[in-house]
């Protein structure tokens, strides 16, 4: 039983990002027509970017390395939907991935910036919920204020809260889930689910 | 020794095998394309708790460590706030995932290794694992920048490689506990009942508690039916005080058990008190440590950038002697509860059974546990 607990043990985050998302509306904010996301690393992981992709070994990386950091990036996330969950009313909403994302440097630190659309504008009606989160658990996406959820210009009609799960709470109340999860889903895309950092906006209809 | 040797030889091979074929793969072994992550699934139901407490406290050491590094770059001094923290890191990260503890266990559990060795070989494949982070670093540092070969590539590379040898080492492992019992199996059935089989591989059809009363020496015989037991669930745990006598009860046992038909002489090695397979730990100990601790890459990396080589260095090293010191506690426990499982079983045929199938089991393990962490980071 010891051997098997270790064996199936969890993964952990090697890599931290303190991350900002803005929601934008379209111009009549009555739908999100796209996501921003903004992620700042962690200074160690950085130094890994800059010793991986500095091809001329100058201690920095020009834009053509950079190109090369946003390619890679880009092209891993597509597998995990741009670390994105965003649903409305429970219902999962497609969303398109980002033509390209922006690498860049700045304070010795890597930044990354990309927007995602939906594939139609997501009206803001009931409930409408966007996580970002890293389902293997490799990165740890930390909005480390409530303020980094934005929404700008949201109607009056919703209202807009930043949930954040405790962990042992979550394990409590999703233990039966949790289990199924593990022989349905042993890749664990519903046990990161559980614990994401997530931005709820709750829209009652224009009365 | 040549076994040992093909090992490292292999590594070495893995490594420039590694260097001259990457270019041009691209692997996204991490959601995010660059480094390595853990080939784990989560862990969910009875341990998901206790994971996520052990989660959570590694985060926190994980920022507590680097900025324990940040702080050494202003004042030298601080390098000892880094030392301990790496140290605590490394009993930390061991006590989560991760396949050395596994593999180190298990093999302890299927081979009668004692338990100050089965130490050693946590120590040994730890700071073996530091080294190889320390060998990649070093040649991502002076070798491949300016190249194609990216450092994930190379770290997949000896990722793949352990859980290649894992696999293999656990196959090997299997056959060498399986094969002979199924062959029995095969070849006389209809003796199994009463039999047993010895530490040296050799097969009593005749339970030796048989003749116990009926002997002259009954007492004399009753401490050696006690080294017996202990030779034939030969527990790492008793090989202290077996001292350097592997089968103190076989004298005694020879004298009563004549209508077994078998000479229980020890074979040389056994008398020699010295069963201990070096090939075989060496193989187990280089399956686990070519592959480096992406945490442990990290700090180093950082560490490097910053100028502070001697700082990244002691770091993971302090990060392997935790590593090792978990590691242990846990095979420890392991070959405890297999001993006790065993000491309860008692002397004779259940005993013997149990004992073969917790080795059999343990070494089944090793070669599904390998071939799980080879498929998994393959598929990634």
């Amino acid at each position: 039983m010891l051997l098997f607990g270790s064996g199936a043990a969890s993964a952990h985050p090697h890599v931290f990002a303190e991350a900002r998302l803005d929601v934008v509306l379209d111009a009549g904010h009555q739908h999100v027509t796209a996501l921003r996301h903004l992620w700042r690393f962690d200074d160690l992981f950085s130094s890994t970017v800059l010793m991986e992709f500095d091809k001329n070994a100058d201690q920095k990386l020009d834009d053509e390395e950079l190109k090369e950091v946003s390619d890679t990036i880009h092209s891993s996330l597509a597998d995990y939907n741009y670390f994105q969950l965003v649903t409305a009313d429970g219902k999962d909403v497609k969303m398109r991935p980002p033509a390209q994302l922006i690498a860049t440097f700045d304070n010795q630190q890597l930044l990354v910036l990309f927007e995602s659309e939906p594939e139609t504008p997501i009206p803001l009606a009931g409930k409408v919920d966007f996580g970002v989160y890293d389902p293997t658990f490799y990165t740890a996406i930390d909005f480390t204020e409530d303020a980094n959820m934005a929404v700008e210009g949201l109607p009056d009609t919703c209202t807009r809260q930043v949930i954040r799960p405790d962990p042992d709470t979550a394990l409590a109340q999703n233990q039966k889930t949790l289990t199924e999860a593990f022989f349905n889903d042993p890749a664990g895309t519903d046990m990161s689910k559980i614990f994401a950092t997530k931005l709820e906006l709750d829209c009652q209809p224009k009365g | 020794m040549t076994r040992t040797r093909l090992h490292i030889g292999c590594a070495l091979l893995a490594v420039t095998v590694a260097l001259v074929h990457l270019p041009g793969l691209a692997h996204a072994q991490s959601s995010l394309g660059i480094g390595t992550n853990d080939a784990m699934p989560p862990a969910t139901g009875l341990f998901a708790h206790q994971l996520a407490w052990i989660n959570l406290k590694q985060q926190e050491f994980y920022r507590a460590l680097a900025g324990a590094i940040k702080a050494m770059r202003q004042d030298g001094s601080r390098v000892w706030l880094l030392i301990g923290l790496s140290f605590a890191y490394g009993i930390f990260h061991a006590a989560g995932p991760g396949h050395g503890k596994a593999v180190i266990s298990s093999y302890m559990v299927a081979n009668e290794v004692a338990l100050r060795r089965g130490v050693l070989l946590s120590f040994v494949s730890a700071f073996l694992q530091a080294l190889t982070a320390i060998v990649v670093m070093v040649l991502a540092w002076f070798v491949l920048r300016g190249t194609s070969v990216s450092m994930t590539d190379a770290a997949w590379f000896l990722e793949l490689s352990s859980y290649v040898f894992v696999t293999a080492f656990g196959a090997w492992l299997l056959w060498k506990k399986a094969a002979p019992p199924l062959l029995r199996l095969l070849g006389g059935g209809s003796t199994l009942p009463d039999g047993h089989y010895h530490a040296d591989g050799s097969y009593c059809t005749q339970a030796h508690g048989r003749l116990r009363y009926a002997a002259p020496v009954a007492s004399l015989q009753a401490a050696g039916e006690l080294g017996g037991k202990f030779s034939e669930s030969p527990s790492p745990l008793w090989g202290g005080v077996r001292g350097g006598g592997n089968h103190p009860s076989q004298p005694l046992t020879a004298d009563v058990c004549a209508t077994c038909g078998h000479s229980h002489a020890p074979d040389p090695s056994m008398l020699s008190g010295d069963r201990f397979d070096w090939h075989t730990a060496a193989a187990a100990v280089a399956a686990v440590g070519i592959r480096p601790c992406s945490g442990a890459l990290i700090v180093l990396s950082f560490a490097l950038l910053n100028g502070l080589w001697m700082g990244g260095i002691l770091s993971v090293l302090a990060m392997a002697l935790g590593t090792a010191v978990t590691v242990s506690a846990l095979a420890i426990l392991a070959v405890t509860a297999k001993n006790w499982a065993v000491f309860f079983a008692g002397d004779g045929s259940w005993g013997a059974r149990i004992h073969s199938i917790v080795e059999i089991g343990g070494a089944a393990f090793v070669f599904l546990f390998g071939l799980l962490l080879l498929s998994a980071s393959l598929a990634a």
